[in-house]
């Protein structure tokens, strides 16, 4: 059947069976490659992207459920070249180590700041505890949403050093 | 029935890479006509930085700008060889491997820059891009300037390749002796951790883990920082969570998707401390040993000893989830005597494991 979505404020038609995931049509019809499919049972996030405003697990949402709706993924956060000031924060933070999870956490991020979310990390982790991350250990992404909550600046040539203490030269 | 607090410390010692009997990794690197450097290596980068910390060592070592220097780790064929990305020994062996190369490449840009500036290579040194007379600053050439004379006036391309191979074992025939080289590089950890048990239903929370690495050099801190906290928390699932087979060796309970596979979420993460102690290698490249797969290995013991803080029971498997506290506060208040660690024997409990399907086993003794 063909159905109507926007991905990123473009009008997109696409032809799918309706059960066809929303992560599918993304990545396999329109090639819109950030929501990852992770576990697809909905249990990782990775796949999250904002349905009308609202953090949702691409791969179980059936394409005929989102017909006429709005769908946001990272590619739409910031203008081609430009970053959103979370994507800054993640960067300046050091949040991501292999990627894979990234896009799912920057789209709930996303909604729970655009709702006004708080700097508090017992807040934050509650937003995001859906999200599964094996390489962080999740330290450096609350930094990093608390960060942009808070409307901290950044300079990207830098990362956020300093955070914990370090003893150089024992032996020397 | 309460809650109760407990406190328990764990430390570990790693060894970096296979590091005996060869264990090698190389390296290849090609100047560009423009001074720009091209390293072909077959470290992969799995999200650990090695592409950013091998890169760091290029530019340290030759002098450049480190955006000068371009990884080129795509493909295992035309790349040189490497062992492999485990054993932690991404930054140490093929760190070392780069090192060696960039020496190589190093000493040639010094030769052709003294051939150019007339002046003995030894009394120069090559700072961000430029190689220069030492003590007298004016006197200086590109290095750019010297890859493209070498490219278009000598015919050269400046290049350099590294191995870094570890000394073989060797047996003498008449005794049968083997002598292996001591291990290069030796990490050292501690972890302390504070947990709350709950009596009554076998929950443990922990509240608070303060951490101890000793890396060697931290090449990147903010990378050592990004793997140390990854693998408290990996640690923190290993010790209370995480189980493939939770009734080993049937596979029928496996978990297949993340509800019935518990990793950590952000919503356990302890309040955390973790501290980098810099004790230089003498061997590693610029100082640095190894982080990597340590990072997860000193807080599932750090977890079951502060158990026993709290409660006064030990728990000798992993993960130690509420069933299996619930079971050992059982059998201690039914008089059972409980497990026993005492240093490098563990008695293994069947009557409080769940998982043992091997009774003839029930004690494992450790080699000293």
């Amino acid at each position: 059947m063909s159905l109507n979505i926007t991905v990123n404020g473009a009008s997109r038609t696409v032809n799918a069976e309706p059960l066809t995931p929303l992560l599918h049509v993304l990545r396999e019809e329109l090639d819109v490659l950030s929501p990852k499919a992770g576990c697809q049972n909905g249990g990782c996030g990775t796949c999250t992207v904002l349905v009308d405003g609202e953090p949702r697990r691409s791969c179980l949402l059936p394409i005929a459920a989102v017909e006429g709706a709005e769908i946001r993924t990272v590619e739409g956060l910031a203008p081609p070249g430009q970053l959103s000031p979370l994507q800054e924060a993640w960067i300046h933070h050091y949040a991501a180590q292999c990627g894979f999870c990234t896009g799912g956490f920057l789209m709930a991020a996303t909604a729970y700041l655009e709702n006004g979310g708080s700097d508090d990390h017992t807040e934050i982790a509650k937003a995001l505890g859906g999200h599964v991350c094996r390489c962080t250990g999740y330290v450096k992404i609350l930094d990093a949403v608390s960060a942009a909550a808070r409307g901290d600046s950044f300079d990207l040539t830098t990362t956020a050093a300093g955070l914990h203490t370090t003893l150089k030269g024992v032996d020397q | 029935m309460a809650k109760h607090r407990g406190r328990g410390i764990a430390a570990i010692e790693y060894p970096t890479g296979m590091n005996q009997n060869g264990d090698p990794s190389q390296a290849w690197i090609k100047l560009k006509m423009d001074g720009r450097v091209d390293v072909f290596a077959g470290t992969v980068d799995i999200g650990q930085g090695s592409k950013t910390v091998h890169s760091q060592i290029v530019a340290d070592t030759l002098g450049v700008p480190m955006d000068w220097v371009t990884m080129d780790t795509s493909n295992t064929d035309s790349s040189a060889f490497c062992m492999g990305t485990f054993a932690s020994r991404g930054t140490f062996i093929g760190g070392n491997a780069v090192r060696l190369a960039a020496e190589k490449v190093r000493n040639r840009i010094l030769e052709i820059g003294g051939e150019l500036l007339e002046i003995d290579p030894g009394d120069l040194e090559i700072i961000d891009g430029e190689v220069i007379a030492k003590g007298s600053p004016d006197k200086k050439i590109g290095v750019g300037d010297i890859a493209g004379a070498a490219t278009f006036v000598k015919g050269e391309l400046i290049s350099g390749q590294g191995t870094a191979l570890k000394d073989y074992a060797t047996l003498d025939p008449e005794t049968g002796a083997v002598t292996i080289p001591p291990h290069s590089a030796i990490s050292y950890a501690a972890c302390a951790v504070e947990v709350e048990v709950d009596e009554e239903t076998g929950d443990v929370r922990v509240l608070k883990m303060s951490q101890v690495y000793d890396v060697g050099c931290a090449i990147n801190p903010t990378m050592v920082e990004g793997q140390i906290e990854g693998g408290a928390i990996q640690g923190l699932g290993l010790g209370l969570l995480e189980n493939c087979y939770p009734y080993y060796p049937s596979n029928d309970h496996r978990g297949g998707q993340f509800g019935s596979y518990l990793a950590p979420s952000m919503e356990d993460l302890p309040e955390l401390e973790c501290i980098i102690l810099e004790n230089p290698s003498a061997d590693g490249p610029f100082g640095a040993k190894a982080i990597g797969e340590m990072a997860n290995n000193a807080q599932p013991p750090a977890i079951a000893t502060a158990i026993y803080n709290a409660v006064g029971v030990w728990v000798t498997e992993l993960p130690i989830t509420p069933e299996k506290v619930l079971r050992a506060l059982e059998a201690k208040a039914a008089g059972i005597p409980e497990s026993v660690t005492t240093g490098k024997v563990v008695r293994y409990d069947e009557a409080l494991s769940i998982t043992s399907h091997q009774s003839a086993d029930a004690v494992v003794t450790f080699a000293v």
